[in-house]
């Protein structure tokens, strides 16, 4: 089920900060709390596993690694004033080692770090657990929800999360929609954001998304559609060019890795563009206009012929013109189809909303706020 | 990336997965009422894992399987009437009956065994590894042990050996989430099992082993890496096991509910039924034929191994070198 | 007079010799040549006392180095006996059989029986053990009786250059797997050893020599102490016949009880600890099938129950020596009840 979120959108950090006592932004000391806020953490302990480590040469990204940014941001939380962080419980060891960080945080260290409270929620060891987790963030009012996970992670919290603005952080190698970066930066970003010291406006901003609509489902997808002629979703990466029969992307970057490189590649669009693009690939009898080579996965640079290219506008519906075949959404196959089965993709802009941290400490730095 | 299986692949698929799974029921059935001597673990509820790898290989490819191994040894191709009479101690079984259910082993189809022993397979599948390499076929060699054996350093040592001999070995780790009654999330000090693999040098992936599919698709990769000679892969299944550890084990240790679930949502031959059907790869017909053959191929066995001769005192101190 | 060669030179020319002769047959082990991997030569060390020097060039991908991981590669030497292989694995000290046992009792001497006769395992275990080195207690165990309990192996205790190529290219030939135990003390002993291939069959003791007073059954380099004892009671008048048995598993059986029914007094000499060992099961053997033969209980020279010390001074102490053997040779021959 897609995007329509079912809980109500958190409370903006500018409305949050509304009852609060700050003079002037930036003037107080980044020790001292300026109201109470809570930020969300979510991190998917199954990333950064799926069979690209062995089709690609994809990054393993350890437990220990997750829990060692989580402890980056909640000590980037904390310096901003945070003091409650909720965090998704789960079975695998994210959890467990962060407990223990924090209680040997609290004993050897006076460093405030916000409280981080595990909410009470089953575990199932599915996509459903974040989104259950999301869910029961926006409950409790998050001002903002900090992502570790791939293009997979942030696609799930952002079918539950509605207005409530992520940081999100790439935990390996093979993502295109979150951001590649130091989590302590990421962490600080969401900080000042959720506790109100830099507005939304000046440090969000709100994604394009795609929708898919196939018989009895609904799906959402952040960076792109790909249409591909096996029939099963099966390991679900997507590692040979040869399959793939059409693409959607909401934005194409140049620079980026995996399918919607190919788009960057012929036609770049940005995040910010109100329209998508829409590639064929010279299959079946298609024939090619252009041979390119992208890297559609880590390591994995694979030539592609392409039939056509263009441009479509958002709000615009396309059908699949590919009789059979699985549909991946960013780059996994989640979706498999018939002849029989009519499938549209669009485009939408009212996808989640992103903490661009490059803006974020670009108007703190201009006002001064993380002067002492 | 595979191509597309055909039609006669999907029909042996089902088959085997079938197969494993009314075997399995019929022992645990037959089990109750205390026919069947002594430890029977049973895989009902892993099928596609060992038929989506043992799929990709030839007689010639060997796997080194566990005390959980019926499953693998009817996917390798090991014949279902002589496996049942073994199990029941009949002089006509797999071993002539000095084996059991745990000591399954066929080499002329490439099955190194069963094994009583956990983690114990690690060090031998290497060893056939390099056999292979050291004939210079393309050969590979699958080592199946579950979330238990994962903690052996048995397993350990072999993943080192085979990063190191460069071996034709994928290590399957079959994490069906319980070592006897003890959960991998208590016992497995990573989160993942496969994440042990980047400290032996190789891949290591995660894969549904709900979803014949993707167990196929990502075997089959790993073990056309390892015939170039690309050398060894850590496979992780998640997956789950429907019966006890053992026979008789009441699975108190699990929610209530827990396997009623999973087999409700995800089970193996239910959703590959679904999918094949419709896709229009196979009929309803198709299915329904083979259900019926097996369960024939499974009431014969049972048949023929309640009739079949018990070994004699003649037959004690045969294929051991010398007695005294 | 023929060619005199030591215990060490036979063992490396028999693995040349069958290497030579099968191609099947491969040679692993911790540093068998030495300098795998490593910027300096290679066949640097050819085993940690040199018994495998040469091989590595003389045979180009068949001696392999393994790393320091028992389990793993002697596990898979098993496994690669049961796909065609003939592998010697040689566990450097038998010691070390603690972290490897498993594969060797449960996975290669069950399979044979376990697989109903359908699987061969015809993998060799070389392993070193006896005191003497100065190698204290985690390095100079005689564990042969350990193996010798496991039905399924075989257990070869080769006491002279003679013995230690032709019963080592009997292993290699053999299709159940054996465990070839060399005395790390007898590497430098000379004997007469031909050039060409021979075996030597198991489970044939070996009558080092004859005589009608006592006999002394005895095993690895306790032959030559026993047979060094029994010259010496040779000159008291004391005729003692001395049998080396070559094999613990098989066992030679009437070879023993043919001799103490002529002697009527049985002392056994092992070096290994008393309890449970070889000389107690020889004793047994012979108590329960001979009793009627006896003329005097039967004596047991073994080392104490103790692990091997380290100090010279308490390792000279520990072994069996010549002395305690013609102590206790003296003791049966003038037992009156």
């Amino acid at each position: 089920m897609i995007s329509v979120p079912v809980v109500p959108p958190s409370r903006q950090a500018s409305e949050l900060h509304q009852g609060g006592s700050r003079p002037i932004p930036g003037s107080l000391p980044l020790s001292m709390p300026t109201h109470y806020a809570t930020v969300g953490i979510i991190a998917n302990p199954a990333s950064g596993r799926d069979i690209r480590r062995l089709t690609a040469k994809a990054s393993v990204f350890p437990t220990v690694e997750k829990a060692n940014m989580i402890q980056r941001v909640l000590g980037a939380l904390g310096a901003t004033g945070i003091d409650r962080v909720l965090m998704m419980p789960d079975m695998t060891g994210i959890a467990a080692a962060v407990k223990r960080a924090v209680a040997a945080h609290a004993a050897e260290s006076h460093i405030r770090w916000p409280e981080v409270e595990f909410m009470e929620m089953d575990i199932s060891e599915s996509v459903d657990d974040t989104f259950n987790a999301v869910e029961l963030m926006c409950r409790r009012g998050v001002a903002a929800i900090v992502v570790l996970g791939g293009d997979g992670t942030h696609r799930a919290v952002a079918m539950r999360c509605g207005e409530t603005p992520m940081a999100t952080l790439s935990t390996g190698t093979n993502n295109a929609f979150p951001d590649l970066r130091e989590a302590t930066t990421a962490g600080f970003a969401a900080g000042l954001v959720a506790s109100g010291r830099v507005a939304a406006c000046n440090a969000t901003r709100v994604n394009k998304r795609l929708l898919v609509e196939a018989p009895g489902r609904r799906e959402v997808a952040l960076v792109d559609v790909c249409v591909t002629r096996h029939l099963h979703v099966a390991s679900r990466a997507l590692w040979d060019a040869e399959s793939l029969d059409e693409l959607f992307v909401a934005f194409a970057e140049p620079d980026a890795v995996g399918l919607s490189s190919i788009a960057g590649l012929l036609h770049p669009v940005s995040r910010s563009a109100a329209h998508g693009l829409h590639v064929k690939f010279a299959n079946d009898g298609r024939e090619a206009i252009r041979h390119i080579t992208a890297p559609i996965a880590p390591g994995l640079l694979a030539s592609v012929g392409i039939a056509a290219f263009e441009v479509f506008p958002a709000e615009s519906s396309i059908s699949v013109a590919t009789g059979s075949g699985t549909i991946a959404l960013d780059g996994e196959r989640e979706i498999e189809f018939g002849p029989q089965d009519h499938i549209v993709v669009r485009l939408d802009l009212r996808g989640p909303r992103t903490i661009d941290v490059a803006a974020t400490m670009g108007f703190a730095a201009q006002r001064g706020l993380l002067d002492i | 990336m595979a191509t597309e299986l055909t039609k006669e692949r999907l029909l042996e698929a089902y088959r085997t997965m079938r197969t494993i799974r009314e075997f399995e029921d019929r022992i645990h059935a037959d089990f109750s009422t205390g026919e069947i001597p002594g430890f029977v673990h049973l895989y009902a509820g892993e099928e596609a894992s060992a038929t989506g790898i043992i799929m990709h290989l030839s007689k010639a490819d060997y796997i080194a399987s566990t005390h959980r191994g019926h499953g693998h040894c009817i996917a390798k191709g090991v014949d279902v009437m002589s496996m049942m009479a073994e199990i029941w101690g009949k002089v006509t079984g797999t071993c002539r009956g000095k084996g059991g259910s745990m000591h399954i082993a066929d080499l002329e189809q490439g099955m190194m065994g069963a094994n009583g022993i956990v983690g114990g397979g690690g060090p031998l599948i290497c060893g056939a590894a390099l056999a292979m390499k050291m004939r210079k076929t393309d050969n590979v060699a699958i080592c199946f042990f579950g979330d238990g054996a994962s903690n052996q350093g048995t397993i350990f040592e072999a993943m080192n050996l085979a990063t190191v001999w460069n071996l034709p070995v994928i290590f399957v780790a079959e994490n069906n989430g319980y070592a006897e009654a003890t959960s991998s999330s208590y016992s497995v000090a990573c989160d993942n099992i496969a994440d042990r693999a980047s400290a032996f040098g190789m891949p290591g992936v995660i894969v549904d082993g709900f979803d014949f599919f993707a167990v196929h698709e990502a075997a089959g990769e790993a073990i056309a890496r390892a015939r170039k000679g690309g050398g060894p892969t850590l496979l992780e299944v998640k997956l789950s096991r429907y019966y006890g550890h053992f026979e008789g084990d009441q699975q108190k240790y699990r929610a209530p509910n827990e396997v009623a679930n999973i087999k409700a949502a995800k089970d193996c031959l239910t959703s590959f039924a679904k999918r094949v059907t419709a896709s229009g790869q196979l009929s309803q017909s198709d299915l329904a034929r083979i259900d019926s053959e097996v369960g024939a191929l499974i009431d014969e066995s049972v048949r023929r191994a309640k009739s079949d001769p018990q070994p004699t005192a003649e037959d004690l101190l045969t294929d051991v070198y010398v007695s005294y | 007079m023929a060619r005199k060669i030591t215990y060490q030179q036979a063992i490396n020319e028999a693995l040349s010799q069958e290497m030579t002769r099968d191609p099947s047959v491969i040679v692993m082990g911790e540093d068998n040549h030495g300098g795998e991997g490593s910027p300096g030569e290679q066949d640097a060390w050819g085993g940690v006392l040199g018994v495998t020097k040469g091989l590595y060039h003389k045979f180009p991908g068949r001696v392999i180095d393994t790393p320091i991981s028992e389990s793993a590669f002697i596990g898979a030497a098993i496994g690669a006996a049961t796909n065609g292989l003939r592998p010697v694995a040689e566990l450097m000290f038998v010691d070390f059989m603690g972290v490897c046992f498993d594969q060797i009792f449960n996975q290669a001497a069950k399979f044979r029986y376990m697989f109903g006769g359908k699987a061969e395992t015809p993998v060799v275990i070389r392993t070193m053990y006896g005191a003497g080195f100065r190698a204290a207690a985690q390095h100079s165990q005689c564990l042969y009786s350990l193996f010798t309990h496991i039905p399924g192996l075989k257990v070869v205790m080769p006491a002279t250059p003679y013995d230690a190529k032709g019963m080592l290219i009997q292993a290699i030939r053999d299709n159940d797997p054996v465990i070839f135990c060399e005395h790390k003390m007898l590497y430098t002993l000379e004997g007469e050893v031909p050039e060409e291939s021979y075996t030597v069959p198991f489970g044939e003791a070996n009558v080092v020599r004859e005589g009608d007073d006592v006999t002394v059954v005895t095993l690895g380099r306790m032959v030559h102490f026993s047979d060094q004892a029994a010259q010496a009671m040779q000159k008291k008048g004391v005729h003692v016949e001395v049998i080396d048995l070559r094999t613990t598993s098989p066992l030679d059986e009437a070879t023993i009880l043919e001799s103490v029914a002529r002697t009527g007094r049985l002392v056994v000499v092992d070096e290994s600890n008393p309890r449970c060992s070889i000389a107690g099961d020889i004793a047994g053997i012979v108590a329960q099938k001979a009793f009627g033969d006896l003329k005097a209980p039967i004596e047991q020279v073994t080392a104490p129950h103790a692990p091997v010390p380290f100090s010279g001074a308490l390792e000279d102490l520990y072994i069996p020596s010549v002395a305690s053997i013609e102590g206790a040779i003296s003791r049966v021959v003038e037992y009156r009840k």
